[in-house]
């Protein structure tokens, strides 16, 4: 992925280029509204990580707006140390695609743009989702694995049609929060693991090779791959 | 001085005062000097008449005889009598000579003159003509002199009593009410410098200073009682964030010190990473709970289903109740239609979720209903058959940091009930705690739907009802 960081505070900027590159994505940095605006607007990005707050005139949300009403249609990842929910939905609502607070796991943003990514892609939500032998088919909503069907609860449907759109990507446990059940809070006791756990039961149980693996302090993935 | 309010309002009513007094002195005055006047001209005219009578029957020499009789009589007094000869030579009376102010012209008139007696003295006279004679009765006003005097006399006490009886009452008014503003003025310099705990002095009688005293005194209440919360949740994060960031700052140093090979060194790193993300929650807690406070986020209510949302948490809760052996169980009868908040009204659900279940026993059970009261609220409860929490401490588990013994050494931060509590507050509710016996049940109440209620009847609000049973003591998280 080609991806612009716009971001004044050198140590998060640095850290996160790191990152993205170890990742294997190239990545351009921009320490000022108006640099970010012009890369923003002049070269092809496949995501682009935002600060709200920038030094200069021109802040993160405008720039967005901006680029917006330009008809750039690059997904863009809000970063900022703002974590009211209302400051997160005026971020959504400027044009943002999703909103990320500082502090941050570097895991957790990484996996939000590889969302933001394949999201951008475009995925046919009639398309049957498959990841080794595991089919679903998203309108008749009838998952099988190697011809044998396996009956799931609707949100367990939900959950695992999440995964498995973002098969080989790492899904973190707030994503599942956020875009399985829209809870934005962090629960006390270890629910998401048991929901996944549960959900392993029924599509690992009985076969060799499992699908859903956890990935330690990140979240789990969905992958036919080693 | 002048500009005190108190005094300029003083003068103002002794100019009013003397205004009035002279509204009344005025007519009197006219009255005075028209009405009686004309009564005393027409007195001497009367006396002009009855002398004029004698000369008429007894003649010329009749008419002296007469005057001299009565002047002799000392009958005058402040009286004058003067008949005089065509060319106004006195023939009898008690003046020497014709007033030279009177004119010296035959006729019939009534005019106020300075007469020559002892002493030039003011007087009324009438002259007349009596055959060839000219005759002259008049009187001094000496005999009104002291009633005109006293009047003026009465007036001008009557000013001056006024003037400064008026100046007198707006000194005392003013230093009264500059007395009680320095009280006031005191006080709240105090409350500049920090001191809280002042308040305004107030007294018993309602006048429109202490009726101000007593708002100012209710406002100094509640920032009082705001400033004492934030003095206490700093206080606590000091506390709170200390000790996960004292752990921190040790387990790096010793990583420093000791440099120990990379497995182990990897392993404290992780420990760390998890010790920044325990500061990181406890700092999200705390922003999420001032944004409540704040009451920022009574803009993001809509009408939505109470009991939608519960079973949600339900199913989302189910298989770690299970796991636990817990019977989690909803209670409602339909579709609640609420006003609120479905962000914060969702964490605060699962906040006491994971409190039940964190408390409850196994195979124990945890209770939600969401139930529409009489009054027409909708009532939230969760209830739990745990140990409960004693009376004693339900009123400490809603503040801030505050971890019941049972929490000890479970994870948590001590700030879920209190954001609970906070959510509640925001949707115009309390929370109440109530016993199960055995167990613990929180409740807190939902405004119906506007909308719902206009169209549906009879009109009712709705409560929610939260249950959550735990076997041991239920403990913010």
């Amino acid at each position: 992925m080609k991806i612009l960081l716009v971001e004044d505070n050198e140590r998060v900027s640095q850290f996160v280029t790191k990152g993205l590159q170890e990742a294997g994505h190239t990545t351009d940095h921009a320490g000022n509204g108006r640099d970010g605006m012009f890369l923003a607007a002049s070269e092809p990005y496949d995501v682009i990580i935002m600060d709200r707050m920038l030094p200069g005139e021109i802040d993160g949300l405008a720039i967005i707006e901006v680029l917006r009403k330009a008809g750039k249609r690059t997904p863009i990842l809000i970063l900022s140390a703002l974590s009211e929910v209302d400051e997160r939905i005026r971020g959504l609502r400027s044009g943002g695609d999703d909103y990320l607070t500082k502090p941050f796991a570097f895991g957790e943003l990484l996996a939000r743009l590889d969302a933001l990514h394949r999201r951008a892609q475009g995925i046919n939500a009639e398309t049957p989702l498959i990841v080794g032998d595991l089919h679903m088919d998203p309108l008749t909503r009838k998952v099988t694995r190697g011809n044998r069907p396996i009956a799931l609860q609707p949100r367990e449907f939900k959950l695992l049609e999440y995964l498995m759109r973002h098969a080989g990507q790492v899904v973190t446990r707030t994503m599942l929060l956020e875009n399985v059940w829209d809870y934005h809070f962090d629960p006390q006791t270890n629910v998401v693991d048991v929901h996944i756990s549960k959900l392993r039961q029924k599509i690992d149980a009985d076969f060799e090779r499992p699908l859903l693996h956890t990935v330690r302090n990140a979240g789990y993935t969905v992958t036919a791959g080693d | 001085m002048i500009r005190s309010s108190a005094v300029s309002l003083a003068l103002g009513y002794v100019a009013l005062g003397i205004a009035a007094l002279v509204l009344f002195a005025a007519p009197l005055w006219y009255a005075w000097q028209v009405t009686i006047q004309e009564g005393r001209a027409e007195i001497l005219q009367a006396d002009a008449q009855r002398l004029t009578d004698v000369f008429r029957r007894d003649g010329a020499a009749g008419l002296k005889n007469f005057i001299d009789t009565r002047v002799a009589m000392q009958i005058a007094g402040e009286r004058i009598l003067l008949l005089a000869d065509s060319s106004m030579h006195p023939v009898a009376g008690n003046l020497s000579t014709w007033p030279k102010a009177v004119p010296a012209a035959p006729g019939n008139y009534t005019i106020q003159v300075e007469v020559a007696d002892q002493g030039t003295q003011p007087a009324l006279v009438h002259v007349a003509m009596v055959g060839n004679c000219n005759l002259l009765v008049g009187r001094f006003n000496t005999l009104f002199a002291p009633l005109q005097t006293r009047f003026w006399y009465g007036l001008t006490a009557a000013i001056a009593v006024l003037s400064i009886a008026g100046l007198l009452v707006g000194l005392i008014t003013r230093r009264a009410l500059m007395s009680r503003i320095h009280s006031i003025r005191q006080t709240v310099s105090a409350i500049m410098h920090g001191d809280l705990k002042h308040r305004l002095p107030t007294h018993l009688n309602d006048d429109e200073l202490n009726t101000l005293s007593r708002t100012i005194n209710g406002m100094l209440e509640q920032i009082e009682l705001l400033v004492h919360g934030v003095r206490n949740v700093s206080n606590s994060i000091a506390h709170d964030l200390r000790t996960p960031l004292a752990e921190l700052r040790s387990r790096l140093e010793e990583l420093a010190l000791i440099r120990p090979p990379p497995a182990e060194t990897f392993a404290e790193v992780d420990g760390a990473v998890a010790d920044v993300d325990r500061v990181i929650r406890i700092f999200d807690a705390l922003l999420r709970l001032a944004e409540i406070d704040a009451g920022l986020r009574r803009s993001g209510f809509v009408p939505l289903d109470m009991a939608d949302l519960a079973s949600n948490a339900v199913e989302f809760y189910a298989p770690a109740a299970e796991l636990k052996g817990i019977d989690l169980a909803l209670l409602s009868d339909g579709a609640q239609s609420v006003s609120g908040d479905p962000v914060l009204l969702a964490q605060a659900l699962g906040n006491l979720l994971d409190n039940a279940l964190k408390y409850a026993p196994t195979n124990g059970t945890i209770k939600v209903a969401v139930r529409r009261r009489v009054d027409g609220t909708v009532e939230v409860s969760v209830s739990d058959n745990g140990q409960g929490i004693a009376e004693s401490e339900r009123v400490k588990v809603v503040e801030r940091f505050y971890r019941g013994d049972a929490s000890r050494g479970t994870p948590g931060v001590g700030l879920g009930l209190s954001l609970v509590q906070a959510v509640a507050k925001l949707h115009g509710s309390v929370l109440e705690f109530s016993d199960e016996a055995p167990g613990l049940r929180v409740t807190f109440t939902l405004p119906v739907d506007a909308a719902i209620t206009a169209a549906s009847s009879p009109p009712a609000p709705q409560s929610v009802e939260v249950e959550v049973v735990a076997p041991a003591r239920l403990a913010s998280s």
